[in-house]
């Protein structure tokens, strides 16, 4: 097994979110090191699934309802504009959290951390946070297109 | 015979993307959301093909494949799982599952109709009097041209391949062999569009088809790049093109 404050969990984030957008929604996105406390203000959606088993943990995406937007249109072969429907978006969000999230449990599985995942869960609002406590590892990276600024967080703790 | 398809998958986006893989072939596609809905359509209806999802709420993906092996009427239907985990473990397990095959997400849909092609032979969709694609195609004088348009998609591609075959006996029948691509309303060059110019590139040269091709300087120089045109000279304009023959 190795040491869970080893893993390259930051690098493992950023391989899964660019084969994501690349693969699935033909995009190429920045990847930056996110600021510590730094959140989404205004209108987000987050997608967010959790592992459990010798590591338990969730990996949440949170991206703008604008950027939410323009991922549904990309994913669905249509313009941004034609997007109208709120179930489509969560959709995408929770269907981009769970392939990010597999990628990562995938590799906490081959690193000796066995563990399932959950299906995803999708949170919309404009007022809220996600806070992290009690985790041996907590890490957030940046990722977008332009202005759209999103982010990938994930949340880690050893329990075997 | 019209391939039945049955794609089984919680997220509609998933079910989407795997229908409109299909839809320029000669596919029925059925949807189910769970795996006690996959396995009702699949008694119902006998599917030639069933993607399956893993991770389902009611009924996951491991479940419903131990409940088809275990019917003796739906046990040799193939099924090509779907999951989102490509670790060790997760592979082995479906490999042991006795699948068809696997695909780990994310997936483009042209990879999914790779994999339903070692399986099956899929007829590009051809409807009478006015085909989907018949639009892109047209003919000038002893030239055929084919106008690439601004949003080609990996469907518009394959429905343009699936008429290229159509196209293609019409212009040995009639002796013509001069092809014009335009890809000039072309935003953005990827790889689908690159991998749609080399099998055609590839099937001119097979069928003996001369080709030129129109468009941007920046797609000249992603051609060069590949063995198959290297050599070629991407022409500004339809008439330059049509001079160049």
């Amino acid at each position: 097994m190795t040491d869970i404050s080893k893993l390259d969990l930051k690098g493992f984030c950023t391989t899964a979110t660019r084969s994501v957008f690349h693969t699935m929604l033909s995009m190429e996105v920045n990847i930056g090191n996110a600021e510590p406390g730094m959140e989404l203000s205004g209108s987000k959606i987050v997608g967010c699934v959790s592992f459990t088993g010798d590591v338990i943990g969730s990996i949440c995406i949170h991206v703008s309802r604008q950027f939410a937007k323009i991922m549904t249109a990309a994913m669905l072969g249509m313009e941004p504009d034609e997007v109208e429907d709120d179930e489509e978006i969560n959709d995408v969000i929770g269907e981009v959290s769970n392939m990010i999230g597999g990628d990562l449990k995938s590799k906490l599985c081959d690193a000796g951390f066995p563990c399932v995942l959950s299906i995803p869960s999708v949170t919309t609002g404009s007022d809220f946070q996600i806070e992290s406590k009690g985790w041996m590892r907590h890490e957030k990276i940046t990722f977008g297109q332009q202005e759209q600024l999103s982010l990938v967080e994930v949340f880690v703790k050893v329990i075997a | 015979m019209t391939l039945k398809v049955l794609a089984v998958d919680d997220s509609k986006t998933i079910r989407k993307i795997v229908s409109k893989a299909f839809s320029a072939y000669d596919c029925e596609v059925m949807e189910a959301e769970n795996g006690i809905e996959g396995l009702s359509i699949a008694s119902r209806d006998k599917p030639d093909l069933i993607v399956l999802d893993i991770t389902m709420p009611v009924m996951n993906g491991v479940e419903m494949l131990g409940k088809l092996k275990g019917q003796p009427d739906l046990k040799d239907i193939p099924v090509i799982m779907l999951t989102a985990e490509s670790g060790k473990e997760n592979v082995m397990q479906i490999v042991k599952m006795g699948v068809r095959d696997y695909m780990v997400k994310p997936f483009k849909g042209e990879q999914l109709i790779e994999r339903v092609m070692k399986i099956f032979t899929l007829k590009p969709k051809i409807v009478a009097d006015t085909p989907a694609a018949s639009q892109y195609f047209s003919t000038d004088g002893d030239i055929e041209i084919i106008a690439l348009p601004d949003k080609s998609d990996r469907v518009v591609f394959a429905e343009i391949e699936g008429d290229f075959v159509q196209s293609l006996k019409s212009m040995t029948t009639a002796g013509r062999n001069k092809l014009i691509l335009d890809t000039r309303k072309i935003k953005e060059i990827n790889m689908l569009m690159i991998k749609f110019v080399l099998a055609l590139v590839q099937n001119c040269v097979k069928s003996k088809i001369h080709l030129r091709i129109v468009g941007s300087p920046a797609l000249g120089n992603e051609l060069k790049g590949f063995q198959e045109t290297s050599g070629f000279t991407v022409n500004a304009t339809v008439e330059e093109a049509k001079a160049a023959f």
